[in-house]
């Protein structure tokens, strides 16, 4: 029973990061008012990037992500063009994106042969006698060096977000543009720094499911992972700390699911596939309740385009 | 014998004559045959796709002239369609599908085309001019499960299967009962991950079974993800679709292998000669005629052992079948009784385990 438990709880961060990076990075893009769809198909970028630096250049791993980062930012550049320059409707210009980096990950994947090819990619770091603790050694200290990471980055999305100069105009720009803009503030460039920004997180989310978990590409992989960010980022109420909790929730249930049936613990397997789901849900509607008659959380200028000097 | 039975039986042969001949004037191609494959995945998925990419050339030897084909078509009318009568109107004449979504558009192609050749693998329909096809994975499968017993030192087999769907319980009942040849207190640990193509799903399923002390991994899942796990952990597995020794060439031991040019090139000659007439409930080879085999074995099975495994290949190619009474299902429910081998139509809804299959229900 305890190498149950310890295994479970083992795998749940390698589970929960990519949930976590990715809702991240939608919360930078959605806080500045730009409603971010192309999470799925970023993140398709980020792995495809990473993994065909990592199989070309057999750099260090932590390299061949950055690579995936950038890729992501260098795409998400596109939809900034659609939605910030041209105002294209937000949603279709992110579902768009996603259905264009789909195309072009598995097109590029098979014709360069980068699909099914195993690497050894990020492995654990090595913390010596830590690691050898009975039960909290596999749990704590035998994790990659993102899962570490992850404390620092959610930090420092929270205090970039509340603290700062800086995240004070991205989130005047996604509450009151209008008023942003009589401030001085750029609307334009700080919801393009923002995107890119967060783009690359979610790159790194991608980057991270194909280097650090599943360590091959196959096209798609990231199977709706995407759409669950954007799900969380909801749930989350736009706050990094809940969306960090919410990741780590999706994380613990999704290790679960093959742990129970591997224990041989007979379920109903269909009902228990859709507990990720029903959680979701069940948090979605208990958030809603204790927030009924509070603020919505949601930033003001949400999915809307800025034009100076238009009314509304 | 009486006039009148005489006449009976006269006008019944005649009958019968007439029908067989109508069947055979009823279906023939226009033309010099003319073949184009539609496929489901990319032509180097790694797996089902590949398979058929990989009996291309073998079919355009039986048909003395190229074979062109599209790849990732999915399973929609809308993406169908189009493709298939670009073909069609280019003079094409015999088409296979790769996929069970293909299933109806095919079938209403089938209709809006009576002189031209359907051929679909995995789908469930048929017709005059539509031939459905499958393999009997069960099969290659149990000598597969024969494979992972020989490797395994835990007799604790893992498999990881994307949903608990006939085609894939059948496999793994298979898998099951050919461990249990060669090693009578073999169990098998199934996890479903859902789907057929989700890496991270697939990499903790069979980390979470390597977890509980299995050491070898089969699986009935599209990626090659569960034996590059298997590697990386320094157990075995078995390998299903084609031989994935190619990606795990230390924890690969057995793969369940499509072998559709053996299969498909009879069927092309017969279209050619005129004599082509679908089954009518579609086509269900085994090893013999050509829907799957075995690349077997890898270094952790011991020579006799895998003497013992191509001992039951064979047996399986006399016409021995895998599934004989009497068997109980794990529950302990009489399925077959004694010497009684399972049929077609309980095959394609078999919804039960045999006893040392551990799974979810």
């Amino acid at each position: 029973m305890t190498t149950f438990f310890v295994t479970w709880l083992a795998t749940i961060p390698q589970l929960a990061v990519p949930y976590a990076l990715a809702a991240l990075g939608l919360i930078l893009s959605e806080r500045a008012g730009v409603l971010n769809l192309t999470a799925e198909g970023l993140m398709l970028v980020g792995a495809l990037a990473s993994v065909a630096v990592l199989l070309t250049f057999r750099p260090d791993p932590l390299v061949a992500m950055m690579a995936g980062m950038l890729a992501a930012a260098a795409v998400s550049v596109l939809f900034s063009f659609l939605v910030i320059v041209l105002r294209v409707n937000q949603v279709i210009a992110g579902l768009v994106i996603v259905f264009f980096c789909q195309g072009l990950t598995s097109l590029l994947g098979n014709l360069f042969g980068w699909t099914s090819k195993a690497f050894s990619g990020l492995g654990p770091v090595s913390l010596g006698v830590l690691a050898d603790i009975p039960v909290i050694g596999p749990i704590l200290f035998r994790q990659d060096v993102i899962v570490y990471l992850m404390i620092p980055i959610v930090f420092g999305v929270s205090y970039l977000l509340q603290r700062t100069r800086l995240g004070l105009r991205l989130r005047a720009v996604g509450e009151s543009p209008e008023a942003a803009d009589a401030m001085g503030v750029s609307v334009s460039m700080t919801r393009f720094l923002a995107v890119t920004a967060g783009s690359a997180l979610v790159g790194l989310a991608g980057a991270y499911i194909a280097v650090a978990n599943v360590k091959v590409w196959i096209d798609d992989m990231t199977s709706g992972r995407g759409w669950i960010a954007i799900a969380l980022v909801i749930f989350a109420r736009w706050n990094p700390w809940r969306a960090a909790a919410g990741a780590l929730l999706f994380g613990s249930i999704q290790a679960v699911i093959p742990k129970l049936a591997a224990a041989g613990i007979v379920l109903p397997q269909y009902l228990l596939m859709t507990t990720p789901y029903l959680a979701t849900l069940g948090v979605m509607i208990w958030v809603s309740i204790r927030h009924l008659n509070g603020p919505s959380d949601e930033p003001g200028a949400l999915g809307q385009p800025y034009v100076r000097e238009e009314r509304r | 014998m009486t006039r009148r039975k005489k006449a009976v039986i006269l006008t019944a042969a005649a009958s019968i004559f007439a029908a067989s001949l109508a069947s055979v004037a009823e279906f023939k191609v226009e033309g010099a045959p003319k073949a184009a494959i539609i496929l489901f995945g990319p032509k180097n998925d790694g797996g089902w796709s590949q398979a058929f990419e990989e009996a291309r050339p073998a079919l355009e030897k039986a048909l003395g002239a190229k074979i062109p084909m599209v790849e990732k078509v999915s399973e929609d009318s809308a993406s169908i369609s189009p493709p298939v009568e670009r073909f069609i109107q280019r003079g094409y004449n015999i088409i296979i599908g790769t996929a069970f979504g293909y299933s109806d558009t095919f079938k209403k192609l089938s209709e809006s085309y009576p002189k031209i050749a359907f051929l679909n693998a995995s789908g469930i329909t048929n017709g005059p001019n539509l031939e459905s096809f499958y393999g009997r994975t069960y099969q290659s499968q149990y000598l597969c499960g024969m494979a992972a017993a020989a490797a395994s030192k835990t007799g604790k087999l893992g498999f990881v299967a994307a949903n608990p769907l006939p085609v894939v319980n059948w496999t793994i009942n298979a898998y099951e009962l050919g461990a249990r040849t060669i090693n009578p207190d073999a169990t098998l640990t199934v996890v479903f991950t859902g789907s057929w193509n989700d890496p991270v799903k697939e990499r903790a399923a069979a980390s979470a079974l390597i977890d509980e002390g299995i050491d070898v991994i089969g699986q009935h899942v599209d990626t090659p993800t569960p034996q590059i796990v298997a590697q990386e952990r320094g157990v075995y597995g078995t390998g299903h679709h084609r031989d994935l020794t190619e990606f795990a060439p230390k924890a690969t031991q057995c793969s369940s292998v499509w072998t559709w040019a053996k299969f498909l090139a009879p069927e092309i000659e017969k279209i050619k000669a005129g004599s082509w007439e679908p089954a009518p409930y579609g086509a269900f080879p085994g090893i013999k005629e050509g829907g799957t085999d075995i690349a077997c074995c890898g270094p952790a099975v011991s020579a006799d052992n895998k003497k013992k495994i191509m001992a039951a290949r064979q047996s399986i190619i006399d016409g021995n079948p895998v599934f004989t009474g009497p068997l109980k299902d794990r529950d302990g429910k009489e399925r077959l009784a004694a010497n009684v081998a399972i049929t077609d139509p309980e095959l394609w809804t078999m919804d039960w385990f045999v006893p040392g299959v551990i799974s979810q229900k």
